[in-house]
Order: C-alpha cells, then structure tokens, then sequence
C-alpha cells in the first residue's frame, strides 16, 4: 500500500472511533499518525482499534432516550422519504416488469402440432414481442400448458415435436429444443445474412429441411443437426402487393411442403403460388408458377392422399390444382364468393350487418384437407365491424378423384373467433378471442 | 535455534510493553512507539499502542499527564 494511501486510511480510521474516545485520544493519535510512517499494519491496528472501541460499553455516548430516539427517527425519516419518492416508482417498475408479459392482449397468431407426441406449440403476438406455449394436447379436452418461452413468431414445429423454429427478435430464425417440452432451450439463431423481415418457417415431412421465407427469399436449412442447421439454398421468390390501393394481406408470404417433402409452394407474385422441386435442396429450382386468378393467394395446402393443391384468395376464392404432373398444374376447380356466403348468409347485407371498411383486412383463411383427402375444409374468419372482432364459418366439400369440387357439405357459422388454424391430421380448428391468452379447440364437423 | 531468541515472546503483551516504557517517565505516544522498538525490537503500531494504553488507563494504572483532556463522564 503506498504511504500517502495508508495516511490518509490511518486518519479516516481515526475518524471512525467512538466520539469519547476520540475527545480522549483522537489528538495525539494524529499527532503520533504525522511522525509515524503508516503503513497497511498501521491501517489494519487502527481498524481493530476502531472496531474494538465500537463494541466497548465504557466507550458509548451515553444511554438511548426518548428524545434520541425521535431525533433519529426524524432524520431517518428524512433520508427515506426521498429516496423512496424516487426508488419507489422504479422498484414498483420492476416488480411490474417480473410480471410483463410480452404479448398479454395479444391473441393466437398460430399453432404448430407434433400429433405422434400430442404436443402443440402455440404463439401469440407479434415478432417483436412473440410469447410461445408447449401444450400436451394428448388429451384435447384436457389441455396441459408444459412452458412457455419468448421466442417470436410466428413458428414451426418439427415432426418428431423435439425442434421449434420461430421469429426471434433479431428478424431472423430460431431454434429451440422442446424434446422436454418442460423446459425449452434455445439451440442457435440462424443467420442468413438478410436484413428484411421474416416471414414463415416449415419443417419439410421428414423434418431434414427447414423452409424459411423472407418478403422475396426463401432459404432452405440442412436440419441434420438442429443445434448447427446448415445453409443449403437461397431462392428469388418475390412477392408484391395487390395492383391498387386496396388492403395488403398480413401475411405476405406462406410456404408449404407437399406430403412427399419434394415440393416446397410458396405464395410468390401478386396472385402466385410457386412449386418449387426442393428433391435435392441443395439444387433446388423452381418448377412451376401457378396463377392465383387475380386474387392474391392467402392460405394453401397439399392433399395428403392426392396430388393436389388447394388455395384460398385474399377475397374468398377457393382453388384446386392438380399436380399430377408437377411442372404444369391444371385448376380442377374454382368457387367464388366465400367471403360474400361468410359475411351474409342469407343471400344479400342485412340492415344491421355493417359493411366492411374498404382498406381492411376482409377475412382471414385457413384451409385444410381430412388426413384421407376427401375433404376440402376451409375456415373463413371474416372481419365484422360491428361485432369488433372476427367470427368464424367453416365450409366442407367433397372432394372427387379429378380434383373438382362438390357442393358445400357443411357450412357451420359463429363456431370459432379470430385467426383461425387447423390441426393437420385432427379435425379440430384452434381460435382465439382477442384480448387474452386463451384458446379454443373445436371438432370440425 | 530454540530457547535461544532475543524475542520477548509472552512478555510481548502490548500492555506490558507499555507499562514497561512508561517505568522511566511520562512520555508521548509516538515517544512509547520509539522507545518499545528500542528495548524490544516490536515496532508497536498506533492501534495497538493507544488501545493498551486505554485498557491500563481505565484500570488507573497510568494516568494522563496534567492539562490532558479527559473523556467526560458517562
């Protein structure tokens, strides 16, 4: 210790002695102090000294009295007051914060299934303050929430249900393994080098590729080892608006692997679906371009049984494809004005139903086959002013062999609310009402 | 080798150390510090030094020199 420091740490030490003791022997000890060399044993004794005077009773000024005891009541007093006016509101701030949740008010964005492991992940709120829940959904009247995590959205969850890819914060993919599905943990964020937004993510049916969509790329992922996913392919897919200044869809683009895992669709263009022949992912390439009839395409999805590919425009459109030969799909079927059914079942506005604002969002989709393929299932969330909130129909048809469509088999009104999804493999479809965390489960008919 | 050191050893008790130095005279501290250095070879620091002089003080058997404030009574 250098002299200078220990002198000036022998006086504050000093200082530190009981006021008596001081009066007694403060004068000469800095007397004794300025002829002394001090030194780190000067302080240490003078530590001890100070520290054994403190305890000493003979050395105490005087007894505790009433008086006294106001007089430090009121200085501590006006110390505390003080600082609890500024400590106050930010330790309130911080207890406030260990309960903030993320996404509180916001409803299910989406849900992702593992159905050979009864697990479903579901996200709510946006990328930026995306909240994720593990669900045991072995038994679906029964639902168990396991964990939940902040890892954006919105999320895909592999096949085997051990690997979730959402939106992180970043803007770009995460991985996180749930094969606890107690206890989450983030494995690694991809980085493909892109600035722009995330838009989608999906596994591929054997859960070797990962899919993941930006506003004009898509990259695909060697998912051999999920903790170092490799980069294999990036695509020139863009998508633009609708021409016009009507509304732009929220979600600008979608991707879907067929059942098979050797075409990759995704919504490109302004009214496009792509198939992309993603056989060798490494080399994959485009293969066909399937026009939307003038209508940007909002949700598609493979047959499971049958190479087809049914799709849903941004005004309520229904359309099939066949792909029997992958590089030219044929429509096999076209049926307009589901949103117009949806909104006004009874043919024609009733007086009390209020029309749609020209620059909303008119509906949101989802569209599903039965596991056997017969069934074309699609969810039409449609946006009701008055209501304030979406209501959702569902709508049936009979698929045949061809890929054409019969009649509606069944239409159900007011069943579900808002952002509808359906379980691939499971007839039921999850909404959620805005304003909270819950979600509802209903059997499809 | 044992049995042979100058050390003072048990006889370093500080308050002993003191009331030895002061044998001869009223001194000031530092002039305690010096002299115990001197006959013993301890370099006694202030702490020690003025915590043993309180002890033996309060025991009466040294006393401050006249003119030395003492502590008030409790």
């Amino acid at each position: 210790m250098r002299p200078g420091l220990a002198g000036r740490l022998s006086r504050a030490l000093v200082a530190c002695h009981p006021r008596r003791w001081r009066e007694r022997y403060g004068e000469e000890m800095l007397e004794v102090l300025d002829q002394h060399h001090p030194t780190a044993r000067t302080v240490v004794s003078l530590a001890a000294s100070a520290v054994s005077a403190r305890l000493d009773p003979a050395w105490r000024t005087g007894r505790l009295s009433l008086p006294r005891l106001r007089r430090a009541a009121l200085i501590s007093a006006a110390v505390a007051a003080p600082l609890a006016l500024v400590l106050g509101p930010v330790g309130y701030g911080m207890w406030q914060d260990s309960y903030w949740h993320p996404a509180a008010d916001e409803p299910l964005e989406t849900a992702a299934f593992s159905p050979h492991k009864g697990i479903m992940v579901t996200a709510f709120g946006e990328a930026i303050d995306g909240m994720d829940m593990v669900w045991d959904v072995t038994d679906l009247s029964r639902p168990q929430r396991l964990s939940q995590f902040e890892g954006g959205q919105p999320m895909a969850l592999s096949p085997d249900g051990r690997t979730v890819a959402t939106i992180a914060y970043s803007g770009q993919a995460a991985l996180w393994n749930v094969a606890d599905p107690r206890r989450p943990v983030k494995m690694t964020t991809l980085s493909d080098g892109d600035g722009s937004k995330l838009e989608e993510l999906a596994f591929s049916p054997d859960g070797q590729i990962l899919a993941t969509a930006r506003y004009d790329r898509i990259f695909l992922w060697d998912m051999a080892s999920p903790a170092r996913p490799r980069l294999l392919r990036a695509l020139d897919a863009p998508v633009t608006s609708p021409a016009g200044d009507g509304p732009i869809p929220f979600s600008q683009q979608d991707l879907a692997f067929s059942p098979g895992g050797t075409i990759l669709a995704s919504a490109t263009g302004t009214d496009q679906v792509t198939l992309w022949n993603v056989t060798d992912p490494a080399h994959a390439y485009r293969m066909a371009t399937i026009d939307g009839a003038g209508d940007f395409i909002q949700a598609f999805a493979f047959s499971p049984r049958r190479k087809l590919l049914a799709a849903v425009t941004f005004h309520g459109t229904v359309l099939v494809y066949s792909l029997t030969d992958p590089a030219r799909p044929a429509r096999t079927a076209t049926v307009r004005g589901l949103l117009t059914r949806a909104l006004y079942p009874s043919g024609s506005p009733q007086p009390e139903e209020t029309p749609l604002c020209a620059t909303c969002q008119p509906a949101s989709y989802a569209v599903a086959f039965t596991p056997d393929g017969h069934t074309l299932t699609v969810v039409v969330d449609r946006e009701e002013m008055s209501a304030n909130s979406g209501r959702d129909t569902i709508f049936d048809w009979h698929v045949t062999g061809s890929g054409t469509l019969g009649a509606v088999t069944a239409a159900a009104r007011d069943v579900a609310d808002f952002q509808p999804v359906i379980a691939p493999g499971d007839r039921f479809v999850l909404g959620s009402p805005p304003g909270s965390h819950a979600w509802h489960a209903w059997a499809l008919p | 080798m044992r049995g042979t050191s100058d050390r003072p050893g048990r006889f370093a008790e500080p308050w002993l150390l003191v009331l030895t130095s002061l044998a001869d005279g009223p001194k000031h501290g530092y002039a305690i510090m010096t002299d115990i250095a001197a006959f013993s070879g301890i370099t006694m620091e202030p702490g020690t030094l003025y915590g043993a002089l309180s002890r033996l003080e309060r025991r009466g058997w040294v006393r401050p020199p006249a003119g030395r404030r003492t502590p008030p009574p409790l």
